[in-house]
């Protein structure tokens, strides 16, 4: 919990127990416990006997305010941190098979590492990217980039789930992938639309885990379409019907003692009618954007997912994902690396643009990157493999001040000569662009508490 | 606020207190003593094997000697309707057709109960229905997506044995010593999810088989287990020279095989063929060499023994009856599965530190499976032969009332909620399909269910290992119920190709039309208020084709359509 409590909530009310099989059984029955209340008053209380914060305000309109157990004063102030998250969101451009810095962001025209790519000045003074970006180099001002990355994970699978995740693929853990814990820590419930959309096919993705299918991402398969199975395939007015008379048969089984099973499963079906029938689906469609906007955002499915993601901002999703795949660039590494950043450069750079244009930038942080970097060596095919070891990233919004560089490799980009910056340190900057408390601990199944962010430290001099 | 927390945690101390004083009462020390009814011949070790109703009428009597003052719990015995439904989604995964329920409502005999659990156990879906379960229990597990290429094999592993009535520890033992070419040897499975890694691989094959998750004491000492991290890697040393090997056709990936480092000495990762426990202060040191043994049993092995010596011995000493933990773990899983509720929940985390409910009951159990050869059709016809899986169903229970007083409600799985769908709208299934003709229509209708099939599992799979209170439903799940095109096309009342169609031509009258629709999907007649709300739907709705389309649609999107209770 740390920062995340509650004022005027005791730490633990419960002597704490040493005796180590009496605190199994007891933490264990507070699971159990969690999962019955939380049915009814929507109050979850941790292993030490700690309310979770977020939940029991999502709680509080119907307990404790009803209950006159809180004053409003004292709402008041529980509820400023949850005030300040309000609005928040992010949005991770995700480039499957792990980007070349060399053609990127981290070029190196004067090593033979750095091969044929040449490098472009930027709107910062002395910041200089690939010559592939030539419309990010343009936004500049919005961007920061991490050049000192590192980590050790090389495969597409378990650097994949490394970096959605903060963790290594565990069989005992599902470990809730990024979007999952966004949406779980300061999705809306109250939204019509799902806290975390995922744009575009992805294999190695993961998915909401140990957090349960509730956060799961919503996957929108191709950019620009409706979501799959969102249109009633009736008139509006026969599929309220529909609904109307399936609640009433419910009746009978209600009573036949599964009633919170029924409510539930009508909770459910009404959240999810409430959905496709909001006006907000709207966001998903971008024909309602003139041809300008479409134009400035480029219409490849990449461009028009960055366009549905920054409507999704506007709609108030507090995660989405944008897939680029086939960054796997062991061939004709150079060639494909410039067909790769034109399709992201111009929608990248607009997304950054049109967000700051709209006021939205500092409360969204923008994530750029892959699994890894690839190889300072050239292969025999002109490729570049995979490279964990020293890579880049970058960053804008949510609080990141632009212009910067965090960072920087040797000569070749073999190896990170300052700063190194781990997968964890790099969870624990998104946690705090975001508000989120990277040491708060879920719980999974089995009881064992997981922390957000395994350790880490954020890279402070990326806020201003 | 400060009041009802403590209240909370109060409560929550009293309630852990009462429940173990209820399973330390003293008052049935002994397991009830073999009645004359025992049958079956004497085994030197170990009480004499019991019969499945026998050993089913001691559970019970145990149960209440345990749980409820020696009394019977309150909950009265489920009608002949529910526990139909209830057996037939448990044992074959499937709704019983409206034939096969009015065949079971009109007969009177004493032992129909009974007749109807054999009968289904030898039905084939019974093997294939448990094995898409355990399956699952393997592959939700997976760390990575290659995992897919045992997946087939797996699920024909497992329907063979399950259905020819193999051994449990004939199945582990496979398990554990399993080699070769994933796609055809499905007992490679937990070596394929774990793509052989040692330590992953360690973790599953304990918490599969021994229902212990041992692996939290992989990086530390955990503060309440006694097994410390060191016995988790001695345990992992029994896997050190497994490794999974791609198996490649003109440069593309066809499949793996499970192979050993004897074959392939020039492993860059497990040269030394040992297993070491990592260094925590100095991850660059290679840690301590471990040798293989076994923490719930003690036996070991030493240092440089092979690899068919370490999982031979390693099969041998996790199935024998020496370790508990093995019998408890199938037991605890198929009581949880069947009755709502395991001994130790999660089903899946047990250990000599955790309380289960009704320990003795489980002990009578275990023993009795281990008596009965590990027989997994015993176990489910034991079972599924107590009065505590054939009571009447209520919620689940809070943590403060007395277990098993009563069956609980579990969500279908996947393959259940598919093959029910199946069932109430006559969608052809795909063996069907193929035996009939081959005109086009047969086709289209088995490869728009063969989609339904693979969306219905990609969109309502759970880990089976998961607590039932933390499978939830999601919102695609609902839409897809709800605005599939497949599925509304399949209730198309107009049409003549859709079983609605032809039942709305041949049944004219709306109160047998409608009742019909009720046995189809939800397997029971609709009450005296479910059908007078249908009839009146109708008459407001005039159009009774649509009208019956709606109530279709209503069934398949209701609470009680996607739940067993």
């Amino acid at each position: 919990m740390g920062a995340d409590q509650l004022h005027g909530i005791p730490a633990s009310p419960v002597t704490p127990v040493t005796d180590g099989y009496r605190a199994n059984t007891h933490a264990r029955e507070q699971i159990v416990m969690t999962n019955t209340v939380q049915h009814q008053a929507r109050v979850r209380v941790n292993r030490d006997g700690v309310v979770m914060r977020r939940d029991f305000l999502k709680g509080l309109s119907t307990s404790g305010l009803a209950a006159g157990t809180l004053s409003w004063t004292e709402w008041a102030a529980a509820n400023t941190d949850e005030l300040r998250r309000q609005g928040k969101s992010c949005i991770l451009l995700w480039m499957s098979g792990g980007p070349s810095q060399y053609e990127t962001f981290s070029p190196k025209p004067d090593n033979q590492a750095g091969g044929e790519t040449q490098a472009i000045s930027t709107t910062t003074a002395g910041i200089q990217v690939a010559q592939n970006l030539p419309k990010l180099a343009q936004q500049m001002q919005h961007l920061s980039i991490i050049r000192s990355m590192t980590s050790r994970e090389g495969s597409h699978t378990r650097a994949s789930f490394l970096l959605h995740t903060g963790y290594l693929p565990a069989a005992t853990v599902k470990h809730p992938t990024w979007g999952s814990i966004v949406a779980h820590e300061i999705g809306d419930p109250d939204n019509e639309l799902p806290a975390f959309v995922r744009i575009g096919s992805s294999r190695r993705g993961g998915s909401g885990g140990m957090l349960g299918v509730e956060y799961n991402p919503f996957v929108l398969s191709r950019a620009g379409s409706k979501p799959s199975h969102s249109t009633p395939t009736t008139s509006k007015k026969r599929f309220e019907r529909r609904l109307e008379l399936s609640a009433k048969l419910e009746r009978d089984y209600e009573e036949s003692n599964a009633g919170q099973l029924v409510r539930d499963h009508q909770e459910l079906a009404r959240k999810s009618a409430r959905m496709i029938l909001s006006p907000k689906m709207d966001a998903f469609d971008v024909s309602r954007e003139s041809g300008s906007v479409r134009d400035a955002y480029g219409r490849s499915s990449f461009g028009t997912g960055c366009l549905v993601a920054r409507r999704l901002v506007e709609a108030g999703v507090s995660c989405i994902e944008v897939v680029s795949n086939g960054w796997d660039t062991h061939r004709d590494n150079f060639q494909r690396s410039k067909q790769l950043t034109t399709q992201i450069d111009q929608p990248a750079a607009h997304l950054v643009a049109d967000l700051h244009q709209r006021g939205l930038l500092d409360n969204t942080l923008v994530i750029w990157m892959g699994e890894f970097g690839r190889t300072p060596r050239i292969n025999g095919n002109t490729g570049r493999d995979h490279y964990p070891r020293a890579w880049t990233m970058a960053l804008a919004g949510g609080g990141i001040q632009g212009g910067q560089v965090i960072g920087k490799t040797d000569s070749s980009g073999a190896r990170v000569a300052d700063r190194p910056v781990t997968v964890a340190d790099l969870f624990s900057t998104f946690c705090k662009s975001l508000h989120i408390d990277p040491t708060k601990e879920n719980m999974s199944p089995i009881g064992r508490p997981i922390k957000i962010v395994d350790g880490g430290k954020p890279v402070d001099e990326l806020f201003g | 606020m400060r009041d009802m927390i403590s209240v909370l945690c109060v409560s929550i101390l009293l309630a852990g207190a009462s429940r173990r004083l209820v399973g330390d009462e003293p008052q049935s020390a002994e397991p009830p003593g073999a009645d004359a009814r025992n049958t079956g011949p004497v085994k030197p070790d170990g009480p004499r094997p019991l019969a499945a109703a026998e050993a089913a009428w001691q559970i019970d009597k145990q149960l209440q000697l345990e749980l409820f003052d020696g009394k019977s719990p309150e909950t009265p015995r489920s009608n002949d309707q529910l526990f139909l439904r209830r057996l037939a989604l448990d044992l074959i995964g499937r709704n019983p057709t409206p034939r096969e329920s009015k065949a079971f409502a009109s007969d009177d005999t004493a032992d129909k109960r009974s007749a109807m659990i054999d009968e289904l156990l030898d039905n084939k879906k019974f093997g294939e229905n448990w094995a898409r379960y355990w399956r699952d229990v393997i592959l939700a597990r997976q760390v990575d997506p290659r995992a897919a290429f045992v997946s087939r094999s797996v699920y024909a592993y497992f329907t063979e044995k399950f259905n020819n009535g193999s051994g449990w520890d004939e199945i582990a033992r496979d398990f554990v010593t399993a080699e070769g070419d994933v796609r055809e040897n499905g007992n490679t499975a937990i070596y394929m999810a774990q793509m052989g890694r040692t330590a992953e691989t360690a973790a599953e094959m304990s918490r599969v088989f021994m229902g212990v998750q041992i692996q939290c004491a992989q990086c530390h000492d955990h503060p309440w287990d006694r097994w410390k991290r060191e016995q988790f890697h001695q345990f992992a040393a029994f896997f050190p020279r497994v490794q999974m090997r791609s198996i490649r056709e003109e440069n593309r990936l066809r499949g793996y095989e499970v192979t050993t480092s004897s074959n392939r000495r020039s492993s860059r990762y497990r040269r030394s063929g040992e297993h070491y426990m990592p260094n925590l202060k100095n991850a660059r040191s290679r840690g301590t060499l471990m040798k293989p043994a076994l923490f719930a049993t003690s036996q070991s092995l030493r240092t440089g023994a092979s690899d068919k010596d370490r999982r031979e011995s390693l099969a041998k000493w996790m199935t024998s009856p020496e370790n508990p933990w093995f019998a408890r773990a199938f037991v605890n899983r198929l009581w949880g599965e069947l009755v709502g509720e395991g001994f130790y929940e999660p089903l899946d985390d047990m250990g000599p530190d955790r309380t289960p409910a009704a320990p003795r009951t489980m002990e009578l159990l275990a023993e009795q499976f281990v008596a009965n050869g590990h027989n997994v059709k015993w176990l489910f016809r034991t079972i599924t032969h107590t009065q505590a899986y054939q009571r009447d169903s209520r919620p689940r229970r809070t943590f403060t009332e007395t277990p098993f007083a009563a069956s609980c409600p579990q969500p279908l799985r996947a393959a259940q909620i598919y093959n029910s769908l199946v069932g109430a709208l006559g969608i052809s299934s795909r063996s069907s399909a193929s035996r009939s003709s081959r005109s086009s229509s047969s086709r289209s209708r088995s490869a728009s269910s063969n989609y339904l099939r693979s969306a219905i599992d990609r969109s309502f799979n759970f880990d089976p290992s998961l607590p039932r209170e933390h499978v939830t439903r999601s919102i695609p799940q609902t839409l897809f119920l709800m605005n599939s095109t497949t599925l509304n096309r399949a209730i198309d009342a107009r049409s003549r190709r859709t079983s609605l169609g032809r039942l709305a031509a041949e049944i004219s009258d709306n109160r047998a039309l409608t009742t019909e629709v009720y046995r189809r999907t939800l397997a029971r007649e609709p009450s005296a208020r479910e059908l007078q709300t249908c009839l009146q739907y109708i008459d407001q709705i005039r159009d009774r084709r649509e009208a019956i389309e709606d109530i279709q649609w209503a069934l398949i999107n209701s609470t009680e359509f996607l739940h067993r209770r």
